[in-house]
């Protein structure tokens, strides 16, 4: 096995047959960590570079399995399931003890040659357009997604690399030969609200987004739209001026806030984070669009 | 006027008002209600004594030309109706002293080739002289019976002239019903009429016939009369519509058990013909748009589709597809034509397949065909483990045994089958011994004529009993369970698990759990259990292939359901997978509803690993996606790519629905707003509110958890 091959990485999740991350038919692998922390994150899972203990109360059978966990993590006070996080190493004893599969660890480490492996099983559906995403968390955060990226070109397959675009410069120049297209998301043009709502500011990933441009990336620009948070016309100007000023840009895509991620913080026993004051409203999304493709 | 589609979208306008309104009309059950208020002819208890079985039938079909209503709707393009009730219920719809007298017939594709190309004038030629050769020999009432049949089909031909005679705007009728089905076909229009007198006589006399490669038959006319300008597509477009839409002449509406559209009137259309070029024209189009339009589900509709199938044709496909209603699915033509050429079909004679009106494929025109299902899931809990008295010390011994067990339930039923015969004659050919007549389906199935020998007593060319292996899912996932609880993981004796499972996991939640969640099963691309399939399906093929030779039937295999895992659920014990005693498991070669976690490429996959080649008649794959996974340009290159994998994996029979389980709830509360919503059975559709509850709550369930992301 070649270097790249035996590089391990930190898994979410691998979904097949996936319709809306790029061309065609695609598997997405989520890379977990980010260094975001974006309020309105769907894939709250992710941000943590480590592996994390997921619990579904709903599928919990309360059978106590969990119980032979030496650090004392779970306990069943008075019926209820009660997970001590504080204990908890995420080693994953008790996802392979727990018959209901209610207790999942987050965070597989997988190697390079596994995932590619898993890749290629739908390559008969990938026709002429489909291929692999890399999405996560941030897919860059890992250094070991270049070597994925390798391997994935390597085996013949189109490379969609999902990006916040908040990485290490190097990391991109990197990344830019081996991935067919980027979908770069632009979160806020305004930098002091990007750094209150994602914890960082806009500045390294409007850089990096000239640095990949200046490279002739195929970049496609995904607008993530927040009401009340980026529903302002001297956002949308912006944001039609950075596309216009990208040399080889894709159509560039709407992303509106929706509330499916906040459920997942509860799994990691977060109060919910559902945000429906988020969702932005068609009137708001058709000005947008008015403005993008003026 | 809204055709309805699950996805919620407009459906195209290209047919003119009329057609369109005679569309609704007629999937809102107005023909059916129609064909209700006449069940059946009576011929009479006095007239019918001392004759024998077929003069009491050339009789029943005699007096069904003679007195069943003529139907002609207001601005029909084509003539030809049938009329009485007691064909939807699949009987000759004659009754003497108030008693049918006789069954009828389905799954069978007729030969409507030489229907167009020699008129009923060529075949009665053929009629005759057999009759001459027959006469005064046992085949002799056979063959008198095909010319009383003949001049039955005739008198309802004329009845219909007489009726459109000077009738204004049914001047065209008139003018075509003079020449077909009597003489070979001129023209398109008098083509598609002549298919269509035919396929409703044969109805009226209560068969159930499939259509075939329509877009074949049709070709050579319709690009006949568009090179003479004679014809446009449009005016091409709305006589094929008026086939369509006369064909839903037996929705009757209300609930009736496993629906209203099953009368197995398929359609195959594309694929390459005698001389391996591709035979896909304007007519396959034209199939589709009405498809597109109406949504009329009567005539489910298969696509053959090989490597080199034309983007233009599954982007179409696709297109129709998103719609919803099931009404497209696609054959793999390469593995087919690989199937039967390697189960013994000459080549030229495998290029012709279409199916028997459902989807197992067939010769048309040429087959006997029927099928015999059973529960394979029943063997292994009743037979195999004794209802679970019997354990193993090994996954081999379970497996070899319940092979064993399989080969001895097939071998019995072979038994079953040797003993239709009074052995063979003199010249090597086995007797059947005689069957119900049924000699309006013999005139239109090459061999019967010529041989003077009825469609159910070896008259056909082929002569087909198809095995067909149902539950094979939960058999697979029954015995990976096993091996893995037991065997591999030790969680439980053999023992201990058979005593948790007669006491239906009563006590045994956690370990049910476990067996549900911690395995991969059928459907998941997991090779270790798609082995079991693989391995399995290959057994029984080969259990088939010994039974031929021992009887005038060969019995290549297959793989379905059809919805029996509803009546097969009462009788099943509880499973090693973690499902309760009775639960309605799965369907066709399907996974196990709720197994399949991993998406529909997954579902492929594991679905292909089988060698299916070995399944000349079909295995059956239900694909269910959600309309938002289809939705947009994505959404049909997702449909184009799944076919396209389809077809380069190996696959055999694949029936895509876009299905949204909440419309369906919804459908099940307010029937009154989704009259004419369609959902795929199994090789063939219903509208789902004709569906009976436990059908409903069945596709319900088998849709809960469609994949797709």
């Amino acid at each position: 096995m070649n270097s790249d091959a035996a590089v391990k990485l930190t898994v979410t999740e691998i979904q097949r047959y996936c319709m809306h991350d790029g061309p065609g038919v695609r598997t997405v692998v989520f890379l977990k960590g980010c260094p975001l922390r974006c309020l309105w994150c769907h894939n709250p899972e992710a941000q943590d570079p480590s592996p994390q203990l997921l619990f579904y109360n709903k599928k919990c059978v309360g059978c106590g399995m969990c119980r032979k966990c030496e650090r004392g993590v779970h306990s069943f006070d008075g019926g209820g399931h009660v997970i001590d996080r504080r204990k908890c190493t995420a080693c994953g004893k008790c996802e392979a003890l727990c018959p209901a599969s209610a207790l999942q660890i987050s965070g597989k480490r997988m190697s390079v040659s596994d995932i590619v492996g898993l890749c290629l099983r739908d390559a008969a559906f990938y026709g002429d357009t489909g291929g692999v995403t890399l999405s996560g968390g941030e897919p860059l955060f890992q250094p070991g997604a270049v070597a994925l990226l390798r391997e994935l070109k390597k085996a013949g397959l189109d490379t969609v690399l999902e990006t916040c675009g908040y990485v290490k410069p190097d990391m991109i120049k990197k990344a830019v030969p081996l991935t067919d297209t980027f979908l770069w998301d632009i979160k806020d043009t305004d930098g002091l609200r990007h750094e209150k709502y994602t914890g960082k500011p806009n500045g390294l990933i409007i850089s990096n987004l000239r640095l990949a441009d200046s490279y002739h990336a195929k970049i496609r620009l995904r607008f993530i739209l927040i009401n009340g948070v980026n529903t302002d016309i001297k956002h949308y100007k912006a944001c039609a001026e950075l596309y216009r000023s990208l040399s080889n840009a894709d159509t560039p895509e709407i992303i509106p806030y929706h509330a499916y991620g906040g459920v997942k913080s509860t799994f990691l026993g977060l109060p919910d984070s559902e945000r429906r004051d988020f969702i932005p409203t068609e009137e708001q999304i058709k000005e947008f669009k008015k403005y993008l493709f003026m | 006027m809204i055709f309805q589609s699950v996805n919620g979208t407009e459906r195209p306008v290209r047919l003119c008002e009329q057609t369109r309104l005679f569309a609704a009309e007629s999937l809102g059950h107005r023909y059916g209600l129609d064909t209700e208020k006449v069940m059946s002819v009576g011929i009479g208890s006095d007239a019918v004594f001392g004759l024998s079985d077929i003069e009491k039938y050339d009789l029943a079909i005699k007096t069904i030309a003679e007195q069943a209503p003529i139907r002609i709707c207001e601005g029909e393009k084509l003539s030809g109706a049938a009329t009485l009730g007691l064909g939807i219920r699949h009987l000759v719809p004659a009754t003497c002293g108030g008693e049918p007298v006789f069954p009828s017939i389905s799954h069978l594709t007729v030969d409507f080739e030489s229907v167009l190309k020699l008129g009923t004038d060529g075949i009665r030629a053929k009629a005759e002289k057999a009759y001459q050769k027959y006469k005064n020999t046992n085949k002799e009432p056979f063959a008198k019976s095909c010319l009383n049949c003949l001049d039955a089909f005739e008198t309802y031909r004329q009845r219909y002239l007489d009726a459109l005679k000077n009738k204004p705007g049914y001047e065209a009728n008139y003018k075509n019903l003079q020449n077909v089905p009597k003489k070979p076909a001129g023209n398109y229009y008098e083509a598609v009429q002549s298919i269509w007198f035919t396929f409703s006589f044969l109805r009226l006399c209560g068969n159930w016939p499939g259509i075939g490669r329509l877009d074949l038959l049709l070709k050579p006319y319709l690009e006949k009369d568009l090179s003479e300008g004679v014809l446009t597509l449009d005016q091409a477009r709305e006589i094929l519509a008026h086939f369509f839409i006369k064909g839903c002449e037996w929705i009757r509406g209300g609930d009736c058990g496993s629906g209203d559209a099953q009368h197995y009137q398929n359609i195959v259309i594309s694929g390459v013909g005698e001389n391996g070029a591709d035979i896909t024209n304007d007519v396959t189009y034209l199939i589709l748009d009405i498809i597109e339009e109406t949504g009329i589900s009567d005539f489910p509709t298969t696509v053959r589709i090989n490597k080199n199938s034309s983007e233009k044709l599954l982007r179409r496909a696709a297109e129709v597809i998103r719609f919803g209603g099931g009404v497209v699915a696609v054959y793999n033509e390469d593995l087919i034509l690989k199937s039967l050429t390697s189960y013994g079909y000459d080549r030229n004679e495998a290029v012709k397949f279409a199916n028997d009106g459902c989807w197992e494929v067939q010769i048309p025109g040429k087959t006997y065909f029927t099928y015999h299902p059973f529960d394979s899931l029943q063997i292994l809990q009743k037979t195999t483990l004794d209802g679970y008295k019997r354990a193993f010390d090994s996954f081999e011994s379970l497996y070899a045994r319940y092979i064993k067990d399989l080969g001895d339930y097939l071998n019995g039923f072979l038994s079953d089958m040797c003993a239709c015969f009074d052995g063979k004659d003199e010249d090597g050919n086995w007797i059947r011994k005689p069957v119900f007549p049924c000699t309006v389906i013999a005139l239109f199935e090459q061999g019967c004529i010529e041989k003077g020998l009825s469609y159910l007593e070896l008259g056909p060319v082929y002569n087909v009993i198809s095995p067909h292996i149902g539950g094979l899912a939960d058999t697979v996932d029954f015995l990976y369970a096993v091996k893995k609880l037991v065997f591999d993981d030790k969680k439980v004796t053999f023992e201990e698990l058979l005593k948790i499972l007669s006491d239906n996991w009563e006590g045994y939640e956690p370990l049910r759990q476990y067996a549900l969640n911690k395995y991969d099963y059928y459907g998941n691309d997991n090779d270790e259990v798609d082995g079991i399939c693989a391995r399995l399906l290959s057994d029984f093929a080969d259990i088939c292939a010994g039974l031929d030779g021992k009887c005038g039937y060969n019995f290549p295999g297959g793989v379905s359901t059809f919805g029996r895992q509803l009546e097969w659920s009462p009788h099943r014990l509880a499973c090693a997978h973690g499902r309760r005693a009775h639960e309605v498991l799965a369907a066709n070669a399907s996974p196990t509803p709720g197994t399949d976690k991993t998406g529909a490429t997954a579902i492929i996959r594991s679905y292909c690993k089988n060698d299916l080649a070995k399944l000349p008649t079909g295995a059956a794959l239900d694909i269910k996606l959600l309309p938002s996974s289809v939705k947009g340009e994505d959404g049909i290159g997702a449909i184009v790519s799944l076919i396209r994998g389809f077809v380069m994996l190996g696959g055999f029979f694949m029936q895509p629905d876009v299905v949204d389980v909440s419309v369906l709830r919804d459908a099940q509360k307010n029937p009154e707003n989704y009259q004419n919503l369609s959902v795929r059975v199994s090789g063939w559709n219903a509208r789902f509110v004709t569906l009976n509850k436990e059908w409903q709550d069945m596709v319900i369930g088998q849709n809960e958890f469609g994949c797709g992301c």
